[in-house]
């Protein structure tokens, strides 16, 4: 029964993970990029639903959309400053850039809140629900849920919807698509604001259960890195399953070696992918 | 028989750019590929090069086997290509630029250097030598390019529109300077769009259409053939009338 | 221009001589070996162009080794010295292989994965010390010790591994193998296509760069007597090779010594000025002069003097002798 438990409290995680690393393989997908700051883009949506806890006694709910709000706009704005520019600079650059930012925002974050964990307020989301002898805490329950939710939505946007359409052309083949009256300028800035968004998202659900403090996006952007890597660069639907295993896979060696080796296993996990199969499991050469 | 491609075939996906492509040229030739946009002709070029693997198909060199071979394997057995978009290394100066060539036969820095200068001096770039290439023209990079290439002592050249994009006046330099290493032994393979470069340079044209080989031969006589109308017209009428 | 490398070395070789402070010695000697470590990162970060962001990993190999070689069987530090850059060109080979052969950033993330893998499981392992880490022989038990009071031995000592280092990246900036990394750097498909073996070539630039960071290592674990996983491993370790070696000039060969002079002695006024590492300033520092090299001259201090500064000053003097 114990181990029906971890398995479901692992890929209610694994669906958190999966929303966020689906932003990074978007990122990467359409600009062949890869953002070395987006786990301190979950980081900064955990403190900025603290923040709209605090100041604005906002619920769950309310939270959740100012980490979107706040984090689509730190995207976009983070892409004109900086990232347009690198993208056309030398490899060097790229990974300066995003790795500066990591740094930057990281111990902006430090300096202002300190080192020190926190935990949420309690909220209206609190309790757990009985399904049949497995007990799951509601605020994970209900972030699992958000999370899947929001990753399929992220999918059928890029594959069902004109906008979707657009931003793949952008990934496709940048000239064809500014003769088609497309601007890439804008489509990648989107792009941009749509992955750190649902970085925010992610870290204002793991927030909910999980206290943080400015140093967990280090273990987050690598968590993305396997993700990504497994589910196959570049693709939602990859990122989704791979995210779902990662969980499961972090959850049950947490369960099994103890908690301090649940993220050793997961990056020997990456280190063993290059080998075996770099081009990731579920992806094509 | 210097280049045999044997029924090759490239699928990119469920996309099959070329279907079944199979060539021969003789050493010292000049041949010329073309093709409309999307034919096929780039990819084909590009397996030959070694930068490409064929999905099926073989292709020869001087009787090695190189389809699988890298793009590295064929430099070193003699085949040198440029690039549509030239791939000048923008941060070395020029002389670099072409020693980098040069060291896969002289892995000696002087060696090396003296040879990419004397490179330098028949292409006409000794001018240039210690600038930057990202300070080059695109005429400039593209004749860096196939300095550079020839300081590889190649004994089959790939040109991919190494001649695009030149002022009438750079052009005739250019097809000079393409005679002239022709001159010295080397078989050139030339991917042109402009019919005047292919009519005044190649003995020979391969013309590529929907991915296969549709007609070859003399390029007088090849231009007259209606397939190839039909493929140039049919795309052209096409671009009509989407304008 | 010739005789400016000449002129550093000479005011190099004079400065603990001139500075007698122990402030100031024990900063020299900390420039030189964070020099010596960029430097290293530069063979491959910067001539080839693959941004390795988990150097720490053969720093801390290079620091460990020795001092656990002394943990086991009480030997002198310099004997584990070989076995640390062993260890690290091992490392080198397990990440470097798989991933050269494929494009782009892969690599990097490699570099990352691994370094924190490395620092988790050497934080947790009883046998190399946990988290609270290892230290070398408190008294000096004879000369093979290398334990001195003072930082001018140190200094000397690391000043020569620099030079060494130097010696072999100026080496190489001169042959086939220089050539041709800034070739793969500049464009991989077009070096490939003059015969370049690139992924080969980027596996020993890697391999050569790790050994020479592991001795960097070395060093440190020598004149410290004590390290732990995140003085060793830190992410932080991989931080600030990179921005020393960005700083001055990724690809040049004395970018990181430049990098490292001026930023060093910066940092030891910053972490006064801001009241220590403690606030997080200091990095918040660090993130934004990496952001600003990316976005504005990725060749650095170095790049920007030859491209921009010299040019307006030779302009200048150019117009004052116009008639």
């Amino acid at each position: 029964m114990i181990l029906l438990q971890v398995i479901a409290a692992g890929l209610l995680l694994g669906a958190v993970y999966a929303l966020f690393s689906s932003g990074l393989a978007l990122i990467w997908g359409m600009m062949n990029f890869i953002n070395f700051a987006h786990g301190e883009f979950v980081m900064a949506g955990m403190y900025v639903a603290f923040l709209a806890v605090v100041w604005l006694k906002a619920g769950p709910a309310g939270f959740t959309l100012a980490a979107a709000c706040g984090l689509f706009i730190l995207g976009v704005v983070i892409y004109f400053a900086l990232i347009r520019e690198v993208l056309r600079g030398p490899m060097l650059a790229q990974i300066l850039s995003t790795f500066g930012l990591a740094l930057f925002l990281r111990y902006a974050a430090f300096f202002i809140f300190s080192p020190n964990f926190v935990t949420l307020p309690q909220t209206a989301l609190t309790g757990t629900v009985d399904l049949d002898g497995i007990y799951l805490s509601v605020p994970q329950l209900v972030a699992g849920a958000v999370a899947l939710i929001l990753t399929l939505a992220l999918h059928l946007l890029l594959s069902r919807t004109q906008l979707g359409s657009r931003l793949l052309a952008v990934a496709e083949d940048r000239e064809a698509a500014m003769l088609m009256g497309i601007r890439p300028d804008r489509m990648q800035a989107l792009a941009w604001g749509l992955s750190a968004a649902s970085a925010g998202i992610a870290g204002a659900l793991i927030a909910l259960s999980f206290p943080f403090s400015p140093e967990v996006g280090g273990s987050f952007v690598i968590i993305a890195f396997v993700v990504v890597a497994l589910g196959g660069f570049g693709s939602v639907p990859g990122a989704m399953i791979a995210g779902l295993i990662i969980g499961l896979i972090e959850s049950l060696s947490a369960y099994w070696f103890g908690p301090v080796y649940k993220d050793v296993v997961v990056y020997g996990l990456f280190v063993a992918l290059l080998w075996l199969r770099p081009q990731g499991l579920l992806g094509t050469q | 028989m210097l280049l045999e491609a044997k029924e090759v075939s490239r699928a990119f996906g469920s996309f099959l750019a070329v279907d079944g492509a199979s060539l021969e040229i003789e050493e010292g030739e000049i041949v010329g590929l073309i093709g409309p946009n999307g034919a096929g002709k780039s990819t084909f070029f590009n397996c030959i090069a070694g930068d490409l693997a064929p999905t099926a198909g073989r292709i020869l060199f001087a009787g090695h086997d190189v389809t699988e071979r890298s793009a590295e394997a064929h430099a070193r057995l003699g085949i040198g290509r440029t690039f549509q978009v030239p791939a000048t290394f923008t941060d070395m100066t020029v002389l670099e630029n072409v020693m980098v060539g040069a060291f896969l036969r002289h892995p000696e820095r002087a060696a090396a250097r003296a040879r990419a200068l004397e490179i330098l001096k028949r292409t006409g770039l000794s001018g240039v030598a210690f600038q930057r290439a990202r300070g080059l023209g695109t005429p400039g990079r593209k004749r860096l390019e196939i300095a550079r290439v020839l300081a590889t002592g190649p004994r089959l050249m790939l040109l991919d529109e190494a001649l695009a994009g030149l002022t009438p006046a750079e052009l005739q330099g250019a097809i000079a300077l393409v005679r002239a290493i022709h001159e010295e032994g080397v078989t050139l393979v030339v991917v042109e769009h402009i019919m005047e470069v292919i009519l005044g340079l190649a003995r020979r044209v391969i013309v590529f259409n929907e991915g296969r080989i549709i007609a070859e031969g003399p390029p007088q006589r090849v231009v007259g053939e209606p397939a190839v109308i039909e493929a140039y017209l049919g795309r052209a009428h096409l671009g009509r009338r989407k304008a | 221009m010739r005789w400016r490398p000449f002129a550093l070395a000479a005011a190099l070789l004079v400065y603990p001589l001139l500075f007698r402070g122990a402030f100031y010695q024990d900063m020299g000697a900390l420039v030189l070996i964070q020099a010596t470590s960029a430097s290293a990162w530069n063979i491959v970060g910067g001539y080839a162009g693959q941004v390795s962001v988990g150097h720490a990993v053969f720093f801390g190999a290079g620091a460990y080794l020795p001092v656990l070689f002394y943990e086991l069987w009480q030997l002198p530090l310099f004997v584990g010295v070989p076995a640390g850059i062993a260890v690290s060109l091992a490392f080198a080979f397990i990440i470097g292989l798989p991933t050269f052969r494929l494009r782009g950033h892969y690599f990097s993330m490699a570099t990352i994965a691994v370094a924190e893998l490395v620092r988790l499981i050497v934080s947790n392992s009883g046998f190399l010390g946990g988290a609270i880490g290892l230290m070398g022989p408190a008294r000096p038990r004879g000369w093979w010790d290398l334990v001195f009071r003072s930082a001018v031995p140190y200094y000397y000592i690391f000043l020569a591994v620099l030079g060494l280092v130097l010696l072999a990246t100026w080496q190489m900036e001169r042959s086939r193998f220089g050539y041709y990394l800034r070739a793969i750097r500049a464009d991989e498909r077009a070096a490939k296509s003059l015969g370049v073996p690139v992924s080969r070539y980027k596996l020993y630039a890697f391999m050569l760069s790790a050994a020479f960071t592991a001795a960097a290592g070395s060093l440190y674990i020598i004149k410290t007597g004590f390290i732990d996983p995140e003085s060793g491993f830190g992410i932080l370790v991989s931080v600030q090779m990179i921005i020393i070696a960005a700083l001055g000039g990724a690809g040049t060969l004395l970018g990181p010594l430049l990098g490292a002079i001026l930023l060093v002695p910066l940092q030891t006024a910053t972490n006064t000025w801001f009241g220590g590492g403690a606030t997080g300033l200091t990095y918040i520092f660090y993130g934004g002069i990496i952001m600003l090299i990316a976005r504005f001259e990725p060749g650095g201090l170095i790049e920007l003097w030859r491209l921009r500064i010299a040019p307006l000053l030779l302009r200048r003097r150019g117009d004052a002798h116009a008639p």
